[in-house]
């Protein structure tokens, strides 16, 4: 199963790599966008921490080491669901009958059908750029271990996320704003949210847990987070994505089939 | 005059068409907001701090004075120019007795009030909400200054956008392309929405405030705090000046360049 899946979504890839390879000059335009946009508000930080010595009681590298760990969770994310983005014309149209008709898992299709080739460019200097960041402050290996561990569950509630904002697609045929309004609230997560103040922070971190899946993995390695917060945010990964696939199959009684 | 004010009411009633849509594109502008506020208020914590040449109150008017900006500057509708010119569309309105420019310009017009309208609202509830100190200015001069600026923006972002949209005469796949790494990118980046240009570097800000950007939202709100007076602001109101001199030439000469390869595709 996981071995068929696998070959169609490496199909699938190829195929939108090939589109999107197809275009060189609008690809090195998004691509040069992308990284400008990266550095720049490096830059920012840096200049910022530099006349501020420190952000919320963060150390420059950490505050840096946060930034790199939220875009590593939005670029990857942006990599494999990037065909979330094109789902609006697929419904006004009614073309998501065809997906439905065909011997697939219908969700598969629509969520992971279009992987994003120039962020996948984005990933490995990423990469690099957090290790050594995460290098830089002495972190311990059970640390390391917990970090890499809630990073996968910021992957997760990022999926969830994605499968909601679907689902919403299917009900009310608005898509482009939702997936928009889902990277405004995950931006917030640049920075520890401990920036915040409540209401702010707690809706942040419990009720759209932009907390949970950018700022928990790095104040678990610094070791400044609780037992029971780790236990809140595996919780908070494993109901996310309960919910969104109740939402999905909720959504999918509701779709009409209109314009086909 | 009248066909503009047509044009202007049918436009502004257009964008109540996709209500949800415009109700969740302004739920973005707050959210941004959200983030730039909560940076330097951590930052400037301390009433009595002062950085960049900034203190609190100087710093957050200087948030809350983008939220304004920003909706009567980049609220606009000339960036679906490029779209008329990729499909074709553009051979619609040649045929018509209308200024194709004063038309965007006309509609961009309409965009601004109503978001203008909605900025507003936002701003009075996000100051019940927040409670941040803010520097009312008073200063008549200044005020009118301020007023000159935001006008020099609005001319400069149109014709930003006019030039981008003018691409697809030659190249029409990347009409998106073009605007995404100007208009979501560099305006973002150097228009100084996220953090006022002169925390950089002296190098780094002498070569950004030689580029159009920062007179978009960072110069006007500059001149509002009063931090830009006297030959400072005649200097600085020169060069928005001069870019929009710049800038209307440079787009006269592609958009007759453009018209003359322009070939209707699918129009």
């Amino acid at each position: 199963m996981f071995k068929k899946y696998f070959k169609i979504w490496w199909m699938m890839s190829r195929n939108s790599f090939s589109a999107v390879l197809g275009q060189k000059l609008a690809l090195s335009m998004f691509l040069v966008g992308k990284i400008f946009r990266f550095i720049f508000f490096f830059l920012f930080l840096y200049f910022l921490l530099k006349g501020t010595g420190s952000l919320a009681g963060y150390s420059g590298n950490q505050i840096i080491f946060f930034f790199l760990t939220f875009s590593l969770v939005d670029v990857t994310t942006q990599f494999l669901f990037r065909e979330v983005y094109k789902f609006r014309p697929m419904i006004i149209k009614g073309d998501f009958d065809l997906v439905l008709v065909k011997p697939l898992n219908a969700l598969f299709r629509v969520l992971m059908g279009g992987a994003d080739v120039i962020d996948l460019i984005t990933i490995p200097p990423l990469v690099v750029l957090t290790i050594v960041y995460g290098v830089s402050l002495h972190p311990m290996m059970s640390g390391v271990l917990i970090y890499l561990i809630l990073l996968i569950n910021g992957f997760l509630i990022a999926t969830a996320f994605h499968i909601a904002i679907l689902a919403f697609a299917i009900v009310t045929t608005e898509v482009d704003h939702a997936v928009m309004i889902y990277r405004d609230l995950t931006n917030l997560g640049r920075l520890p949210v401990d920036i915040y103040k409540e209401p702010l922070k707690g809706f942040l971190t419990y009720l759209i847990p932009v907390g949970i899946m950018m700022t928990t993995p790095v104040k678990a390695m610094i070791g400044s987070a609780s037992v029971l917060g780790i236990i809140i945010a595996f919780s908070a990964g494993i109901l996310s994505m309960l919910l969104s696939l109740k939402f999905w199959n909720f959504a999918l009684t509701k779709y009409t089939s209109a314009s086909s | 005059m009248r066909k503009y004010l047509q044009i202007f009411k049918i436009s502004f009633e257009e964008e109540f068409t996709y209500r949800l849509n415009f109700i969740l594109w302004r739920i973005r502008n707050v959210m941004q907001i959200f983030l730039t506020y909560f940076i330097w208020s951590t930052v400037y914590s301390d009433p009595a701090k002062q950085i960049f040449g900034y203190d609190r109150t100087k710093i957050l008017t200087y948030v809350f004075g983008i939220m304004i900006v920003r909706a009567l500057v980049l609220s606009a509708r000339a960036m679906d120019v490029s779209n008329d010119v990729a499909s074709g569309n553009l051979s619609n309105y040649l045929t018509k007795p209308v200024n194709y420019f004063k038309y965007w310009f006309t509609r961009d017009i309409s965009s601004k009030v109503l978001n203008l309208i909605f900025a507003t609202v936002e701003f009075i509830l996000l100051f019940l909400v927040l409670k941040p100190p803010f520097l009312f200015q008073t200063n008549i001069a200044v005020i009118l200054a301020f007023l000159v600026s935001i006008i020099f923006a609005v001319i400069i972002y149109f014709l930003i956008l006019f030039l981008l949209s003018s691409i697809p005469f030659w190249i029409p796949e990347i009409g998106w392309g073009s605007h995404f790494l100007v208009t979501v990118v560099i305006v973002e980046a150097l228009s100084g929405s996220l953090f006022p240009i002169n925390i950089l570097p002296q190098g780094l800000q002498s070569i950004i405030l030689a580029t159009p950007f920062p007179y978009l939202i960072y110069f006007p709100v500059e001149v509002y705090l009063g931090n830009i007076s006297g030959w400072a602001l005649f200097g600085g109101l020169m060069v928005a000046a001069s870019w929009v001199g710049v800038l209307w030439v440079f787009l006269n000469v592609v958009w007759q360049k453009g018209l003359k390869v322009y070939q209707s595709f699918g129009g």
